[in-house]
């Protein structure tokens, strides 16, 4: 009964078939397909060409898995093995037909590999669009380097011209130039935070800050600014947030002063209002709601969904110079913090913003000493505690003939400090080695050398003196890597440009009064 | 009678092998995707100047891993070509390291490298890229629009005949 079974069972599923070595069928069983005795059996398939090698190998039985065959127009997968007999120069053949079970995997592999490839060619596309959001990235960096150059020197000699003799209308016409530069300054601003943004390479820096003086500072900005535009200005600040708060000073800063220039820019009569509050009581962290709610033109209600649109879309509707850049950048500051921006808008009637930040509660709610600004006031540049004759000697190391001539106009107005220039680093390290200074002040890019290889010159010197010079970058590169390459060489402070004169000396005081009682410590020594 | 030899079709899944085998033998393209399990025959002809070749190409199912080719699919290979899809980087990131694996078990066998869908990207860049990847392919190629097919397959048929 087995036997019989078991013949049944061969016959339907495998065939036996014996060749010899010049592919001539000797005999088959004709289980799966029919060949006619002493044809050529490659006739039947090109699979069969094969015999000619299998006598050429050293095995004696090889086996082909999963030969796909078309026969009697079916596909057909057989697995097949060979079974030779030099002697007789003959081959065996038995091929089994494991269609069914080659379909199914046929059908899992379909599924498999479909979904690598469509992964593959996903991941292609996202390369393809991080490289493009790269170049575009290097684009607005270098193009926004090249702008600030420029208006480095416009701001600084507007400066230079308004504190020379002139009428009012002149100097009108000196404060209509002055703000459209600097509203050029905040767009090229807004572009970068956008490209940073993208690149996923803005980082939200949690601090510990003052958040009443913070708040108190940015209702007085805008008490004036409100003043001026007739319009009523409510604060109100919930009494229970403390005064001592951890979070992102700089970019809810962003945010609300884009909030409230908004609120500003779009309401001609009524009030802004802006409102801060907390419902908690929390010792270790508080969510800090901050709502703008204004009487202006209101937004339509198409457009709701699109104002926060990155500048893409804005610069399609004409809205690039109208500064709705900033919405995108708030809504996307505030998803950096984990949080997000609602509005809310009637159209002439008025919006809200308002978005949720969970914020830390400083354990330390007791005052800071603010060192830099008695600083500022007992040392002035009148110099009391640096030495009032001898004159500061400072090296500036700038490639750009406008930004020297800058520099030199508003060095000339300070009568304590001596100002010398070189035109690349090699020449700052040159000049530092030839003639005394108090400081060096150092452009990044010149030509020669940089002024980070300057800087590292300049740190690794066997001059102690010279070693131990403090360093002010001056550059108009904004980007967070280009301030901690500059910190890794071993500066001492980094500005960037358009120069604000009253930082800049500021600066340079601070650190000469370090670099002073520095050198005092050490004599005592 | 044409003295008939074995060419084997290697590579990733994907690329386009058994589109570039139905585009030579018969000169037929479909977009769908159909995966090759195991191995697929076919065979065709060659007309060259001096003697006909008949090219019994087998088309094995893709894989990114050489070292898992079923040895007996690749037995008996007069020449091997190596697709690789020029629209998809991880098709052709691994082929220095699988051509060492062909050349230490097979020495002797020739390697034909081919960049098949070129008529999915820029023709300029790929070169460029393979340039910089030091790829010494043979042909960049399209089963889609036949660019390349008929040229590659006389090739190897006349190197064939050559080193007969």
């Amino acid at each position: 009964m087995l036997d019989k079974l078991r013949q049944e069972f061969l016959e339907s599923t495998t065939q036996i078939l014996i060749v010899d070595n010049t592919n001539r069928v000797l005999d088959t069983d004709d289980s799966l397909f029919s060949v006619k005795k002493n044809s050529d059996i490659t006739e039947f398939h090109p699979f069969f060409h094969v015999i000619s090698s299998l006598f050429d190998d050293d095995r004696k039985e090889q086996k082909f898995y999963c030969v796909q065959m078309e026969v009697q127009g079916k596909t057909c997968f057989f697995d097949i093995r060979s079974q030779i007999n030099s002697e007789e120069q003959q081959i065996v053949l038995f091929i089994e037909d494991l269609t069914d079970h080659y379909k199914t995997v046929h059908q899992i592999k379909q599924v498999r590999n479909e979904s690598i490839i469509n992964f593959n060619v996903t991941q292609e596309l996202n390369h393809e669009l991080n490289v493009q959001r790269g170049f575009k990235n290097k684009f607005l960096a270098n193009v926004s380097h090249e702008i600030r150059t420029p208006l480095n020197s416009i701001l600084g000699f507007l400066s230079v011209l308004e504190n020379t003799s002139l009428d009012r209308e002149q100097l009108d016409l000196i404060g209509i130039i002055k703000d459209s530069s600097k509203n050029l300054v905040s767009i090229l601003e807004d572009l970068l935070d956008i490209s940073k943004i993208e690149a996923g390479r803005l980082e939200i820096k949690n601090k510990r800050f003052n958040f009443k003086k913070f708040t108190e500072s940015l209702i007085k900005t805008y008490e004036l600014q409100t003043q001026e535009k007739r319009l009523e200005f409510i604060t109100e600040v919930g009494a229970n947030i403390p005064k001592f708060l951890i979070g992102d000073q700089l970019r809810i800063n962003q945010i609300l002063v884009n909030l409230l220039e908004n609120a500003l820019k779009y309401t001609h009569q009524g009030t802004i209002r802006l409102r801060i509050s907390t419902p908690s009581r929390n010792m270790r962290r508080i969510p800090v709601t901050f709502e703008i709610i204004d009487t202006g033109i209101g937004i339509p209600k198409e457009h709701l969904s699109t104002i926060f649109e990155s500048f893409t879309q804005l610069e399609k509707r004409g809205l690039f110079g109208g500064s709705g850049l900033g919405l995108s950048i708030v809504k996307q500051l505030t998803q950096l913090m984990d949080s997000d921006l609602e509005v809310e808008s009637i159209e002439n009637e008025g919006s809200t913003f308002k978005f949720t930040i969970s914020m830390g509660v400083s354990h330390d709610q007791k005052e800071e000493k603010n060192t830099l600004q008695t600083l500022r006031k007992t040392d002035k540049r009148s110099s009391g505690g640096l030495n009032k004759k001898k004159k500061h000697r400072i090296l500036l190391g700038e490639d750009i003939e406008v930004n020297q001539l800058l520099m030199m106009r508003l060095f000339a107005d300070e009568g304590s400090y001596s100002l010398d220039i070189a035109k690349n680093g090699e020449q700052v390290v040159l000049f530092l080695e030839k003639y005394d200074y108090d400081l060096v002040l150092m452009d990044l890019t010149m030509p020669v050398m940089d002024g980070y290889d300057a800087a590292m010159r300049i740190r690794g010197h066997t001059n102690k003196k010279i070693k131990k010079l403090p360093i002010i970058a001056l550059t108009a590169r904004t980007s967070e890597e280009e301030r901690d390459a500059a910190k890794e060489v071993g500066m001492n402070a980094y500005l960037t440009k358009p120069i604000n004169a009253d930082l800049l000396f500021k600066t340079i005081d601070r650190l000469l009064h370090r670099y002073k009682n520095r050198k005092t410590t050490e004599i005592k020594q | 009678m044409s003295v008939s030899k074995k060419v084997v079709l290697l590579g990733h899944f994907g690329v386009g092998k058994s589109s570039l085998l139905r585009r030579f033998v018969e000169n037929t393209f479909s977009e769908n995707y159909t995966v090759t399990i195991g191995v697929h025959i076919m065979k065709k002809e060659v007309q060259l100047e001096k003697e006909n070749i008949t090219l019994v190409i087998w088309d094995v199912e893709g894989t990114d891993d050489f070292t898992k080719y079923r040895p007996s699919y690749l037995m008996g290979a007069s020449s091997f070509i190596y697709v690789f899809d020029a629209s998809r980087p991880i098709t052709y990131g691994d082929i220095k390291y699988n051509l060492e694996h062909l050349k230490e078990k097979f020495p002797h066998v020739p390697v034909h490298i081919i960049g098949n869908k070129v008529d999915l990207v820029d023709s300029k860049v790929i070169l460029e890229e393979l340039k910089a990847q030091n790829i010494q392919h043979s042909y960049l190629s399209s089963a889609k629009t036949g660019e390349n097919v008929e040229l590659l397959f006389e090739n190897v048929a006349a190197q064939l005949l050559e080193n007969a």
